[in-house]
């Protein structure tokens, strides 16, 4: 065994050691950044507010590399060449006017320069002028409702669209949504679209939103709002022009009761009593023929729950976390062409693609599924109101009614 | 002639002597307090005269040798205030007893206080036979307390008063009251930074007499009172207030802040006779604003007409008891202050419940104006 003589010799041995480490920690961070399958990645922008912001930090990233490297290789120039060597104290001056003038002035600049693009880009997303359609987002734990708000805007909706989980709009329209929260602070953000937004209880903050494509596009929130912050996702969908009409009009429906006789039928029976006093279905009526009409109010903190009246138009429910499809429906879907993605996304959950575990595993009990503060026990403080869906204790039959009952929300 | 001992208790005596008086003039010779206190007076009196006669235990009484030849009487002890001090602090802890909790407070911290300063101040007067070091040892230890509290207790008081002089006068006359001081605070520091050669004495001065200036009108304005500040009741529909009725109503001055004017979910202007609204992203005026449910919404009513007018919104009808064996309803209505032309009001709304889907029917949402049949405008709650 050789035993280092000096402390140079330790050194080196020690550099040594932690070169190949550290080379393979550089190699494998510089490899994760050519990974293509990264749909909340902000360098791969999809649409103009997007783009903007792309090229808006590209710039300062480069100058910012350009200082990284110069600042790095003048350090690292004068730690080797001027080490401690027992040579004598060079000359020590103080103050050098050029230099500090300079090193004053340059910053300066670069800062300016860095400025007037961040200002134009900040008025540029901004902007509300040009909206060619509205829709509303509203955060609650943990999930997120998207309603379309009566307007000559997004081709014209003469009635409100209650949805969840996946914003559906045109591509290539200037939309704008205006974005609020029922119970605590969230963030809404599709990176690939444009920014974050935080979504503040009592206000109502604007968010511009436009796709290049058709397609599918996902999301997070961004801000730590409690216990299933992790499980609050959100898709964004953009269909053609087309297809958005035909989904608009699909959304707006007339309720088709089940047939009698059915296990569907039974499952709307079902569902008037366990999930109906939350869950809205639109054109649903009771025993006597009047409109149900769900009171979340009455028994959720955030005053809401889910839309379900076309659930089987989305792909995923409880915040976009669970897949109402198989996996290999899933990465047809994601993975679909642009001039494809409409007429596939408009088939809706399809009996082929279907895949009733997670809802079966959600019904049985949703806390289970995705942690909620749903506990009677430990309600106090919300006056008994649930955050989240409670475990509503249903039997199998009963699961297996309402499945049947939700299959035919398209 | 007095020692330090028997200072503290004679302060004790003296201010539990006037708090006997003062509690028996006050309180009609209440027998209880009054004995007590008397009782306090007495025993402060005779531990005065026990530690006058044993010279704090020192030396003996009777030992004029000991007297000169002690330590003590070649070092004579500096003036104190701290026994007086203590005295207070002593003699308020029964008066707060007596009269109530935050008085025992400020009596125990005045003794805590009293006691830490007179401690340090007794050690060191005997740490060498150098006063001039021993007084340099004693500030070195307490000035970093004493420092800081006296500065936060001066601005806190400070603060205080100018509050409640701001509080005292006009709101018009707060402004300039607090731009002039401002301004002289920066005149006579900028004489100051201009004039190094101003007597410190004078800058001391002139800070004293502001501060106490400050001070006494502060206390004065605490005692005179805040200024009146006119309430506004807010109307509301269950007691009857949200009619055409305007009369006695003139708050047109609705909310300035950002947060308002920058949240609107809607703003309503009544026009002509008619109501409109504009929203932030919509195109013209919509035939009907679209509200989220069990959200707030921020709504801002312009009245653009003569007269004074007030917005109504109706949010169709609640049940008022979801328990109840026979369900009964009621409306669910709220409504802004009453508008001058060309004012403004806020209102914040959050229904609860989905608005009808048929047109037809009954209990439709809208916003509507008492006394002027043609503003009617439609609410959509998904």
């Amino acid at each position: 065994m050789t035993v280092p003589s000096n402390g140079g010799s330790r050194f080196v041995s020690r550099a040594r050691r932690l070169a190949l480490p550290g080379a393979a920690i550089a190699a494998l961070t510089f490899l994760s950044s050519c990974a293509k399958d990264a749909p909340q990645d902000t360098f791969q922008p999809k649409g103009d507010n997007a783009r903007n912001i792309d090229k808006l930090q590209r710039t300062p990233f480069y100058i910012a590399g350009a200082v990284f490297v110069v600042v790095f290789a003048v350090v690292m120039f004068c730690v080797f060449k001027f080490r401690d060597r027992g040579q004598k104290i060079p000359k020590q001056t103080h103050g050098k006017p050029a230099l500090e003038i300079a090193l004053t002035i340059v910053p300066a600049l670069i800062l300016v320069g860095i400025g007037i693009p961040t200002v134009k880009t900040l008025f540029m997303l901004a902007k509300t002028s040009d909206t060619q359609c509205v829709i509303n987002v509203t955060g609650q734990q943990w999930w997120w409702e998207y309603d379309y708000p009566v307007q000559e805007g997004c081709g014209g909706i003469t009635e409100p669209i209650v949805t969840s989980g996946e914003i559906v709009f045109p591509a290539k329209m200037n939309v704008l949504l205006k974005i609020t929260s029922r119970d605590v602070i969230h963030s809404f953000w599709i990176p690939a679209l444009n920014g974050k937004r935080d979504a503040v209880p009592g206000r109502v903050q604007t968010l511009r939103m436009e796709a290049d494509h058709p397609g599918i596009y996902a999301g997070q929130c961004t801000e730590f709002c409690g216990l299933s912050h992790a499980y609050m996702r959100m898709d964004a969908v953009a269909l053609d022009a087309a297809g958005f009409e035909t989904w608009k009009t699909n959304q707006l429906a007339a309720y088709e009761s089940p047939a009698d006789g059915t296990a569907a039928k039974t499952g709307e029976s079902t569902f008037l009593t366990q999930c109906s006093r939350c869950h809205q279905v639109n054109g649903l009526v009771n025993a006597n023929g009047d409109p149900v009409i769900s009171r979340p109010d009455q028994y959720v903190y955030s005053g809401a729950a889910p839309n379900l009246t076309n659930l089987m138009t989305r792909y995923d429910f409880a915040g976009a976390s669970f897949d109402l499809i198989t996996d290999d429906c899933r990465d047809k879907l994601w993975s679909a062409q642009p001039a494809d993605f409409s007429a596939l996304y408009l088939q809706g959950v399809t009996p082929e693609c279907f895949d009733p575990v997670n809802l079966r595993e959600w019904l049985r009990n949703a806390p289970g599924k995705k942690p909620m503060y749903a506990d009677p026990a430990k309600l106090g403080p919300t006056d008994g109101k649930t955050r989240g869906m409670p475990n509503l204790n249903l039997t199998e039959d009963q699961i297996d009614q309402i499945i049947s009952y939700l299959t035919e929300r398209k | 002639m007095f020692t330090t001992g028997s200072k503290l208790f004679l302060g004790g005596t003296v201010l539990s002597l006037a708090a006997t008086l003062v509690y028996g003039a006050t309180e009609g010779g209440g027998p209880l307090g009054t004995i007590g206190l008397i009782s306090v007076t007495l025993v402060f009196a005779f531990l005065t005269g026990i530690n006058f006669w044993v010279r704090d235990s020192n030396v003996s009484s009777m030992d004029t040798a000991g007297i000169e030849s002690s330590p003590a009487a070649h070092l004579a002890p500096g003036r104190s205030m701290w026994p007086m001090v203590a005295g207070a602090g002593a003699a308020l802890l029964p008066v707060g007893l007596i009269v109530g909790f935050a008085i025992t407070w400020l009596a125990v911290i005045v003794l805590m206080i009293a006691m830490v300063e007179w401690m340090v101040q007794a050690w060191s007067e005997g740490a060498s036979s150098d006063p001039v070091y021993n007084l340099g040892i004693r500030r070195r230890i307490l000035h970093p307390m004493e420092l800081p509290v006296l500065g936060a207790v001066g601005l806190g008081l400070i603060i205080f008063s100018f509050s409640r002089i701001m509080l005292h006068v006009p709101a018009a006359a707060g402004a300039i009251i607090f731009g002039g001081i401002a301004t002289g605070v920066v005149l006579f520091g900028s004489l100051i930074a201009t004039k190094r050669t101003v007597a410190r004495s004078l800058v001391v001065a002139l800070c004293t007499v502001g501060a106490v200036g400050v001070v006494g009108a502060g206390v004065a304005s605490a005692v005179a009172g805040g200024r009146h500040v006119a309430k506004h009741e807010i109307p509301s529909y269950a007691e009857g207030t949200c009619g055409a009725d305007t009369s006695g109503e003139a708050d047109d001055k609705s909310s300035r802040a950002i947060a308002a004017k920058s949240n609107l979910a809607a703003t309503i202007i009544l026009q002509n006779g008619k109501l409109r609204a504009e929203v932030i992203g919509v195109a013209g005026n919509p035939d009907a604003v679209t509200l989220p449910r069990s959200t707030d919404s921020f709504i801002r009513f312009k009245n653009l007409d003569n007269g004074k007018f007030r917005l109504v919104v109706n949010l169709g009808k609640e049940v008022v008891d979801p328990k109840a064996a026979t369900l009964t309803y009621r409306e669910v209505k709220e409504c802004t202050q009453a508008v001058e032309e060309g004012g403004d009001q806020f209102i914040i709304i959050k229904p609860a419940a989905p608005s009808p889907r048929d047109p037809s029917a009954p209990d439709q949402y809208s916003f509507t104006v008492p006394g002027v049949d043609s503003a009617v405008l439609g609410i959509v709650v998904p």
